[in-house]
């Protein structure tokens, strides 16, 4: 059976500048998948991409991209938000900015089940005052009537996420979901959608930058560097033995408590994050990279470092364990 | 090193008025609730806790930003209302959170630098360029950088010349509110790596708040845990980390993600209900969240427990 999202070689132009420059994955039915990167490495882009909401003069191309065995390349903007909010829906960053203001949350909510399914009011109210429950949110009834305003942080996330289920779709796309929120809500949240997925049999493709949530709900990771996915693996072989420079160096960034001694200095990789000019060849991390060499000049080829496990490196697989010994 | 703490707070509080309605009644907002510390000159204290909680609130009191609504801040021992504004400048200096709205974007990066040294009003101006010059070597800029704006730089170096501004006037004292928050990870490690080295360099103090428990246990020698408003637990940052004693501390650990693969999303057990800072819970303020509370818990209000270096503040301590 082909994946619940299958995407190869993505790429996405907005006029002359590459945001995206070759992203390949997919998302099995009940998988979470992580793209994981820094900000401006195109994870965001990806998604709106995937979705199908590139802003005006966003060029998407793929060599292939399928929702449930279709073909979603060339779908017209009139079936794609047919497919959108109902079987693929979306979660993005800000709970604060995305609710209608002007909107009570009960009229946000029913308006998707109407829209794509169309129930009557009844049938969508009941519908949101039972994922409201679900998503763990106590007088559902009392919400409905309210205004995003009136909710903090950790609860219109959740609103977000009980409207991103409204229609039962089969893949999630979240975007940096507990990101704005604090690491206790963070925890209720994630907790919430592996929950949700489970009893649901979502595919889930989970943008962020945090490398603790990727460890801790990701089936699979793929890490993103310069608009080119540089790196896929399970995660816990992703963790155990990272392949690229790129991906071993965001892992010494991050302090550990118990594994990093306090006052020792952290990781840290030397420089920024180049602009990529177009009919640019061979690495985009070759000059902040300490094991950069000549062949990183030239097109780069991608390298199984185990059978599910990818990396776009010139560095031979398993190069790590003799760097360690 | 003197025995005067570089900070000292006594019995600070600070109460906002908040006007939810245009007829409806202002309702009082204890933002900071009678909160007492001191800071040894050459330590860094670690702040943490939920948004809502008053670190923010009480950063700005001990920056002077904000006037106390009752309470102390002592700088190196003298009275903060007894210092002028220069004076308290060459103390205590802030770092804040997001250097994409604390720098002015119409100024080039050396006249932002200079400028606590020329609002001295008595520096020189060959002075004033040398001092710019080191202060930027010092955080890793290129003079040719310091003629940049702030919109040609990137969230790192940004936060590198507002680092440098703080560092300019040789205050004792560093207030970090959230220095790292909005940084990419490789950028935060470059970040908190400099902090450390400045702070062995030049003998500075930190304040360092943040609602991240990874970087505060590798940055804080001491930590302070704020729950609406109140310090509930204080202690050295190792024994703080291995043995929470307040449960809302133990739940704030518990839910640190560690890039750990296989160990899942914790349940930390505190619930659905928020705090509100304007409806602060009668007894021990955590005790609605509170996985452990009992009776008691619920109409007296816990007193300070000392423990090692500081204090818990919970009816089981008592015990």
């Amino acid at each position: 059976m082909s994946a619940l999202l299958d995407v190869r070689n993505l790429r996405v132009t907005f006029g002359g500048t590459a945001a995206v420059r070759g992203a390949s994955l997919t998302v099995e039915k009940g998988e979470t998948h992580c793209l994981v990167g820094e900000s401006g490495c195109g994870k965001s882009v990806t998604a709106l991409a995937l979705m199908g909401l590139l802003a005006r003069g966003g060029k998407r191309e793929a060599d292939a991209l399928s929702f449930a065995g279709q073909d979603i390349r060339n779908l017209g903007e009139r079936d794609m938000s047919r497919l959108r909010g109902d079987r693929m829906a979306m979660i993005v960053q800000e709970p604060m900015t995305s609710l209608n203001p002007a909107d009570t949350v009960g009229s946000q909510l029913t308006e998707v089940l109407r829209r794509h399914r169309g129930a009557s009011r009844a049938q969508a109210v009941d519908r949101a005052a039972e994922l409201l429950g679900r998503v763990g949110i106590t007088a559902p009834g009392l919400r409905l009537g309210q205004y995003p305003h009136q909710l903090s942080g950790g609860l219109r996330q959740r609103v977000m996420i009980a409207m991103a289920l409204m229609c039962d779709p089969e893949l999630l796309i979240a975007d940096e979901p507990t990101t704005a929120l604090d690491v206790t809500v963070q925890a209720q949240i994630l907790r919430l959608l592996a929950e949700l997925q489970a009893e649901f049999g979502l595919g889930i493709l989970l943008i962020t930058h945090d490398l603790g949530v990727v460890a801790r709900i990701a089936d699979r990771v793929s890490v993103m560097y310069a608009g080119e996915v540089v790196e896929s693996a399970p995660t816990a072989e992703l963790f155990a033995a990272p392949q690229h420079p790129y991906t071993r160096g965001l892992l010494t960034c991050v302090p550990v408590p118990g594994k990093v001694k306090r006052g020792e200095p952290l990781g840290s990789i030397p420089g920024v994050v180049p602009r990529i000019p177009p009919g640019f060849v061979g690495c985009s991390f070759r000059d902040r990279c300490a094991y950069a060499h000549a062949a990183c000049k030239h097109d780069i080829p991608r390298q199984h470092a185990g059978p599910d496990h990818e990396a776009l490196c010139t560095l031979p697989p398993g190069w790590t364990d003799r760097a360690a010994a | 090193m003197s025995d005067i703490p570089a900070i000292e707070v006594r019995g600070l509080r600070r109460v906002f008025d908040v006007r939810q309605g245009l007829f409806a009644k202002p309702r009082q907002v204890v933002a900071v609730d009678d909160v007492s510390f001191s800071v040894p000159a050459g330590s860094v204290l670690g702040i943490v806790g939920e948004s809502g909680c008053g670190k923010t609130t009480l950063a700005r009191m001990i920056l002077g930003l904000l006037p106390p609504s009752s309470g102390d801040v002592l700088i190196d021992g003298q009275r903060l209302g007894d210092l002028d504004r220069r004076a308290r400048a060459r103390l205590i200096q802030p770092v804040f959170q997001d250097p994409f709205s604390s720098l002015n974007p119409r100024r080039r990066v050396r006249d932002i630098v200079a400028m606590p040294l020329v609002a001295q009003g008595n520096i020189a101006g060959d002075e004033v360029k040398r001092r710019v010059g080191e202060a930027l070597e010092r955080v890793g800029l290129s003079a040719e950088q310091g003629s940049r704006y702030p919109s040609q730089l990137s969230g790192g170096q940004r936060q590198r010349v507002a680092i440098a501004r703080a560092l300019v006037l040789r205050p004792r004292i560093v207030v970090c509110d959230e220095p790292t928050s909005a940084l990419d990870v490789s950028v935060q490690a470059q970040i908190l790596n400099l902090l450390a080295e400045l702070r062995k360099d030049l003998g500075l103090t930190y304040l360092f708040i943040s609602h991240n428990l990874a970087v505060v246990e590798h940055v804080a020698s001491e930590v302070a845990v704020m729950y609406l408003g109140r310090i509930v637990e204080r202690n050295e940052s190792e024994a703080l980390f291995a043995h929470p004693q307040h449960p809302y501390t133990r739940a704030l650990l518990d839910s640190v993600l560690t890039p750990e693969p296989g160990l899942g999303v914790p349940d930390v057990g505190l619930g659905d209900t928020m705090p509100d800072p304007a409806n602060i819970p009668p007894g021990c303020r955590f005790h609605p969240r509170c996985p452990l509370a009992f009776e008691r818990c619920s109409h007296e209000t816990p007193k300070l427990t000392p423990n090692e270096a500081g204090f818990v503040e919970c009816l089981l301590a008592e015990e």
